[in-house]
C-alpha cells in the first residue's frame, strides 16, 4: 500500500451507487435555514413517481443528476467564459471585458502589473513578479534539479500549533532582493548564517525535494506509481528553526476564476458544511473562517491551499508581501520579523519605507481587477453547435458523481451581485469612491467542482535534522532539516485547517493546465505529474470516491479522467 | 489635397451611379444610390458614403502602413548590412536612424490591433486565428529580454530579468558560446519566450533597438543615477571588426562576440522583416485572406476599426503605455526605452487612430491617401455634431501628444517627462485627451448601432436549450 488509511472516524456506510441521491438529500436537510423544512429523507434508491417538491441543493436549485448533462455546463465561468484552448488559456480577458473600453484598459493595466517586477520588492522574496510564480497565469514548476531554488513554489512553515517561527516568521523567502535588482540572479540566494551579521542580508533558507517512488495496483492488477517528495531544508541564514518546525511547500496555483469564487454567497458554502458529518457519508467539511484583513470582520476563507484568505483583495495583498517583499496599505509591515536585523535594515534602504506603501491602492486594485474577471475555459467535449457531449465524458461525469467526487468538488455554484472593489473604482488619475458592481461576475451559474471547504485528506508528517547521508544530527551546516510524510499530509496548521485538511480546490479548467505550462504538475505540491496520480493521492475522507475509483475497469477509469480533463 | 487614391470601392460606386450628388459643392442633391430617391447631401458632404465604403478605405490604409512597415523594415536591413561590414560612427548614426525611420509607420498600425487582425491572430498556417495567437509579439513585444540576449549592467533602472527565475538563461546568447554555437534566425526564435515567459523577449523592433543602442544607464552610467536626455549609449566599439578591439561596453572582450553580435541584429532584423511580410501579405488588396473577409464583413468589420480605436485609446496607449509607466515612474515601463523614443511611439499610436477616422495617411513616399472616412459616415447618418466632437477630441489627443514629442525633441525625453515634479502634466494632458476620445469612440459605436455585444454570435446562443 502506498498509502496508509489515516481516516479517524469509522465510515459505516459501504459505498454505493446512488450516493448522489442520499448525499443531496441530506444536504437539503442540513441546509437548515434555507426555508427547506423536509425531514432528513431516509435513503430512496429508486421513486416509482416523481416527487411533486423537487429537491433542492445548497444553492437552491434542482440538484444535477448524474446521468443527465445540464447543457449550461459548457459555459463553466457563466459570461467569464471564454473559448480558448492555447497556451493562453488561463491568461485571457472574457468579451464582456473586450467589450468595454474602460473595463479593458483596467485588465490591461492589471495584466502588466501583474508581470512586471515591482520598485520596492523585498529584501526577503520568492520572486518578483506575480507571473513569475504563477507562470502564464497557471501554475508553478518545480525545480528541475536539487540544485535549482524554488522559483515558482514557496514552503509555508509554523511551529506545532501552527504560530510562526519567531526569527523566520510563517514563510521561507529563498531569496534577497538583489537576486533580482542586480543581474546576479545567484547572488541573493541563501547561504549557512549567511544573514546574522545584520547588514549582509540573502534568502533565508533554500529547501529541495527529492522523490521517491510508491508502486500501487488497481484491482484489476494493472500497476501505477507515485512519486512522495522528500522536503530538505537547508543553508538557513538566520541560524535554526524554532523546535517543531513543520514545512508546507506549496506551488503557485492558477489564478482565473477567483471573481466568481469570491461572488459565491457565503451563506451557499456554510451551507454545505457538515463538521461532524452528520449525514454519516464519510465527508464533513468544515467551512474557515478567517479574519478579514480589511474590516477585521469574521468572513469564510476561500482562497489559499488552506482557506486562509477571504477575499481577492487579501489573496493579492498578502502575496505581495508574503512572497515579493512587496508593501501596501492592507499590508504595511516588510516581509522581515523583528529578529531579522539584515532584513530590516535593507528595508530601511528602499524608496518607500516605513508607513510609505510600494504599491498604490491604485496599482493593487488594478491587480485584484485583473485577477478577478480573468476568464474561465469554457469545457471541452462538447459540441456546441449539435448539444451533444463526447460520450466518454458523459459516462465519466456519471461515474464522478456515482463514486461521491462530488461530496467535496461541488459541480455547480450560484453568484451574487459581485462588489466592486473595497478599494475604489479604478480611473487613470487614481481610485475613485463607491466602485460599481462587476456585472460579469454576477448572478451567475458556475461550475468550479469545489465546495471551498476544508477536508481532512489523511496522512501524517514528520520533521527530523539529517545530514546529506541521512545520518542524524542537531547542529551545525550539514545538519539539514527534513520532511517526510505520509498521504497528502503537510502537517502545518493553519487558522482552523489542521495538518491534514485541505480546501477542496477547485477543478475547472484542470484539462488545461499542461497546455498553459507543459511543465506543470498537480495538487499543493506539484507531487503528481497527471491527473490520474492527483486522483490516486487522495485519501482521508476521500477514501471511499478513491476506492469506488479504483474498483472501476480501465476503460471506465479512462472515462472519468477524460471527465476531468474536460473540467 | 489629392482625392485620386481615393478607396476603390467608393470609386467604383460613384462610376456605377453616375447621378450621384457628390456634395462637394454645398448644395443639396436628390439623387440616390439608385439614381431615383436618396437622402440629400449636406453641407459639402456626400450623402453616398456607405459603411463597406468605410470599411474599404480602413483595409487600403492598413495595408498601406503595414507595406510602409516593411518596406521600411528592408531598408533598415541594409543599412545594417552596411554598418556591420564597416561599423564606422557615421554608419553607425544611419543604423540608428534607419531604425527610427522603421518605427514611423509601424506606430501608425497599431490602432489595427485588438480587432482579430493579422498582426494578432494570423497563424502560421496563412489563417486567421484568435487574438493573441497572431506575430504582434513576435514583431513588437516589450519590455524586451535584454539580459538573455547581449550584456546588461549590474543595476538598471527598472527590471530586465524574465518574468520568473526559472526561465533565466545561463549567460546571455550572444556571450554565451557552448550553448549557441551559431547565432541565426532559428536560434534567436528557439529563445523567444523560453519557458513560455513572455518578458523573454529576443525578437522585433526592440531586440534591433537594444543591438543599436544599449541599454539607458543615465547620467553617471551606474543604471540608478539622474535621467538625463540621451538614450543607450552602446559604443561603436560592440561592433569592431578591427582584430583585438572588440567591447562589450567598457569592457574588451574577444573579436567573435562583435562578430555574433552582428549577426544577432541581422538575424533579428531578417525575421521582422519575414514577420512584417505575413502580415502585408494577409492585408493585400483583393488577395489577403484577412482583406477579403475584412471588407466584406459588413458591420462586424465597422465594429473591429472602432474597437481597435477605442481599445488602442484606452487601454493600451492611455494605460498601459502612458499611465502605467508615469505612476510606476519606470524606465523599464516606457516603450522604446533604449533609443529614446516612447514620445515618437505615442504619438504614431494617437495619430494611427486619427488615420482611421479620417481614412487619411500620409506613405513614407509622401503619398497621400484618402477614403472613404468614418467622419463622412457620420454625417451622413445624420450624427453631424457627434462626428464634430470625435474629429475635434482626435486633433485635442493629437495636439497635446505634439507637445511631448516637442518636449522630447528639445532634450526633455518621456522618461524624464514621466518623473515626479518635472513635467507630469504634459503627460497627464495626453491621458485626459485619450480618454476624452474614446467616450466620443463609444458614443460613435452606439450611434452607429454597433455595439459589439450585438455583432458577436455569442457561443451561448449555439447552445440547445
Amino acid at each position: 500500500m502506498y498509502l496508509k488509511n489515516t481516516i479517524t472516524k469509522t465510515i459505516q456506510k459501504p459505498f454505493q451507487p446512488l450516493k448522489v441521491v442520499v448525499a443531496f438529500a441530506f444536504l437539503t436537510a442540513c441546509g437548515g435555514g434555507g426555508g427547506s423544512d423536509a425531514p432528513p429523507t431516509a435513503p430512496v434508491v429508486v421513486s416509482p413517481t416523481p416527487d411533486p417538491v423537487p429537491e433542492l441543493d445548497h444553492s437552491g436549485l434542482t440538484p444535477l443528476e448524474a446521468s443527465v448533462i445540464d447543457n449550461a455546463e459548457y459555459l463553466s465561468g457563466g459570461d467569464a467564459t471564454l473559448f480558448v484552448t492555447n497556451e493562453d488559456a488561463f491568461s485571457t480577458r472574457a468579451e464582456a471585458i473586450t467589450d468595454d473600453f474602460t473595463l479593458d484598459g483596467n485588465f490591461t493595466s492589471g495584466d502588466h502589473i501583474f508581470r512586471t517586477p515591482h520598485e520596492g520588492a523585498g529584501p526577503l522574496l520568492n520572486t518578483s513578479n506575480c507571473q513569475g510564480c504563477h507562470l502564464n497565469d497557471g501554475r508553478g514548476v518545480l525545480p528541475k534539479s536539487i540544485n535549482e531554488p524554488f522559483t515558482s513554489m514557496l514552503v509555508k512553515i509554523g511551529d506545532n500549533s501552527g504560530a510562526p517561527d519567531p526569527i523566520y516568521g510563517d514563510q521561507l523567502q529563498t531569496f534577497a532582493e538583489q537576486s533580482f535588482s542586480t543581474s546576479d540572479f545567484n547572488s541573493g540566494w541563501p547561504s549557512y548564517n549567511g544573514s546574522i551579521n545584520g547588514d549582509v542580508l540573502v534568502g533565508e533558507a533554500y529547501t529541495y525535494i527529492e522523490f521517491e517512488e510508491i508502486s500501487g495496483s488497481y484491482p484489476d492488477g494493472s500497476s501505477y506509481s507515485l512519486r512522495n517528495p522528500i522536503y530538505k531544508t537547508k543553508n538557513l541564514s538566520f541560524g535554526d528553526f524554532t523546535a517543531d518546525i513543520r514545512f508546507s511547500p506549496r506551488v503557485a496555483p492558477q489564478v482565473f476564476g477567483v471573481g466568481l469564487l469570491e461572488a459565491i454567497p457565503e451563506a451557499y458554502i456554510l451551507a454545505l458544511a457538515d463538521d461532524n458529518d452528520t449525514d454519516n457519508d464519510g465527508i464533513s467539511g468544515r467551512a474557515s473562517m478567517v479574519t478579514d484583513a480589511i474590516t477585521n470582520g469574521s468572513r469564510l476563507g476561500r482562497f489559499a491551499y488552506k482557506a486562509q484568505n477571504p477575499s481577492v483583495l487579501q489573496q493579492v495583498a498578502g502575496a505581495y508581501r508574503g512572497d515579493i517583499g512587496i508593501t501596501s496599505s492592507i499590508f504595511i509591515e516588510e516581509p522581515c520579523t523583528n529578529a531579522q536585523v539584515a532584513c530590516i535594515t535593507v528595508a530601511e534602504r528602499e524608496s518607500k519605507v516605513a508607513d510609505q506603501a510600494d504599491i498604490s491602492d491604485l496599482e493593487l486594485a488594478q491587480v485584484e481587477f485583473y485577477n478577478r474577471v480573468l476568464g474561465v475555459p469554457a469545457r471541452r467535449g462538447f459540441d456546441s453547435v449539435n448539444a451533444q457531449w463526447d460520450t466518454d465524458i458523459a459516462a465519466g461525469r456519471q461515474a464522478f458523481f456515482e463514486t461521491g467526487c462530488i461530496g467535496c468538488h461541488t459541480p455547480r455554484h450560484i453568484t451574487e451581485e459581485a462588489a466592486g472593489s473595497v478599494l475604489g473604482e479604478i480611473s487613470f488619475s487614481g481610485l475613485e469612491e463607491n466602485a460599481a458592481p462587476i456585472k460579469m461576475l454576477s448572478n451567475q451559474t458556475i461550475f468550479p467542482y469545489t465546495d471551498l471547504l476544508l477536508h481532512d485528506m489523511g496522512g501524517s508528517c514528520e520533521v527530523t535534522r539529517e545530514t546529506a547521508g541521512e545520518q542524524s544530527c542537531s547542529s551545525g551546516e550539514e545538519c539539514m532539516y527534513v520532511q517526510r510524510c505520509e498521504g497528502l499530509a503537510d502537517g502545518l496548521t493553519q487558522g482552523m485547517a489542521s495538518g491534514t485538511e485541505w480546501k477542496t480546490p477547485a477543478l475547472w479548467g484542470i484539462g488545461l493546465v499542461q497546455t498553459v505550462n507543459a511543465d506543470a504538475t498537480f495538487l499543493h505540491d506539484g507531487r503528481a505529474r497527471t491527473i490520474e496520480e492527483a486522483v490516486l493521492w487522495h485519501g482521508g475522507e476521500a477514501q471511499n470516491s478513491l476506492t469506488a475509483f479504483k474498483q472501476l475497469n480501465s476503460g471506465q477509469r479512462s472515462q472519468v479522467l477524460a471527465f476531468i480533463e474536460s473540467l | 489635397m489629392k482625392k485620386s487614391s481615393i478607396s476603390l470601392a467608393l470609386l467604383l460606386a460613384l462610376s456605377l451611379t453616375a447621378c450621384v450628388d457628390d456634395g462637394e459643392d454645398g448644395v443639396q442633391g436628390v439623387d440616390g444610390s439608385d439614381g431615383t430617391s436618396g437622402t440629400d447631401g449636406v453641407d459639402g458632404v456626400s450623402s453616398f458614403v456607405t459603411r463597406t465604403d468605410v470599411i474599404t478605405s480602413n483595409a487600403n490604409i492598413a495595408y498601406a502602413a503595414y507595406a510602409d512597415s516593411l518596406i521600411s523594415a528592408q531598408t533598415m536591413r541594409d543599412v545594417l548590412v552596411t554598418f556591420i561590414s564597416n561599423p564606422s560612427e557615421a554608419n553607425f548614426s544611419n543604423a540608428k536612424q534607419a531604425w527610427l525611420a522603421a518605427r514611423e509607420p509601424y506606430g501608425q498600425t497599431e490602432v489595427y490591433r485588438f480587432r482579430e487582425g493579422p498582426i494578432d491572430a494570423l497563424l502560421a498556417d496563412g489563417t486567421i486565428g484568435e487574438d493573441g495567437e497572431g506575430p504582434e509579439g513576435r514583431i513588437n513585444a516589450w519590455p524586451l529580454g535584454e539580459a538573455i540576449i547581449d550584456y546588461v549592467a549590474v543595476v538598471v533602472d527598472g527590471n530586465s530579468g524574465p518574468e520568473s527565475a526559472a526561465n533565466a538563461l545561463s549567460g546571455n546568447v550572444i556571450a554565451n558560446t557552448a550553448d549557441y554555437p551559431t547565432i541565426n534566425a532559428e536560434t534567436i526564435q528557439n529563445v523567444f519566450e523560453f519557458g513560455e515567459d513572455e518578458r523573454n523577449v529576443t525578437l522585433g523592433y526592440h531586440a534591433v533597438e537594444f543591438l543599436l543602442w544599449g541599454q539607458d544607464l543615465n547620467e553617471d552610467l551606474s543604471g540608478s543615477g539622474t535621467r538625463d536626455s540621451s538614450g543607450g549609449q552602446r559604443p561603436v566599439t560592440d561592433y569592431s571588426v578591427t582584430v583585438g578591439t572588440c567591447t562589450s561596453g567598457d569592457v574588451a572582450v574577444t573579436d567573435d562576440i562583435c562578430t555574433r553580435r552582428g549577426q544577432y541584429l541581422l538575424a533579428a532584423a531578417n525575421v521582422l522583416i519575414a514577420d512584417l511580410a505575413t502580415v502585408v501579405e494577409a492585408w493585400e488588396p483583393n488577395a489577403g485572406v484577412h482583406y477579403t473577409a475584412f471588407v466584406s464583413g459588413g458591420d462586424e468589420s465597422l465594429a473591429k476599426i472602432m474597437e481597435g480605436m477605442g481599445r488602442l485609446s484606452y487601454g493600451e496607449l492611455a494605460g498601459e503605455r502612458i499611465n502605467i509607466a508615469l505612476k510606476t515612474d519606470s524606465q523599464e515601463d516606457e516603450h522604446s526605452c533604449f533609443s529614446d523614443n516612447t514620445h515618437r511611439d505615442i504619438f504614431l499610436n494617437a495619430k494611427g487612430v486619427q488615420n482611421s477616422f479620417n481614412a487619411s495617411y500620409t506613405r513614407i513616399d509622401g503619398e497621400q491617401i484618402e477614403g472613404a472616412s468614418i467622419y463622412d459616415l457620420l454625417v451622413v447618418e445624420g450624427e453631424h455634431e457627434l462626428a464634430n466632437s470625435l474629429r475635434a477630441s482626435l486633433e485635442a489627443t493629437m495636439s497635446a501628444a505634439a507637445v511631448i514629442d516637442t518636449k522630447a525633441k528639445t532634450g526633455t525625453p518621456f522618461d524624464v517627462l514621466i518623473q515626479e515634479g518635472i513635467n507630469q502634466p504634459n503627460v497627464v494632458a495626453v491621458i485626459d485627451a485619450l480618454v476624452d476620445q474614446t467616450d466620443y469612440i463609444e458614443q460613435a459605436i452606439v450611434a452607429l448601432g454597433i455595439t459589439a455585444n450585438d455583432l458577436r454570435q455569442d457561443t451561448e446562443e449555439d447552445i440547445g436549450s
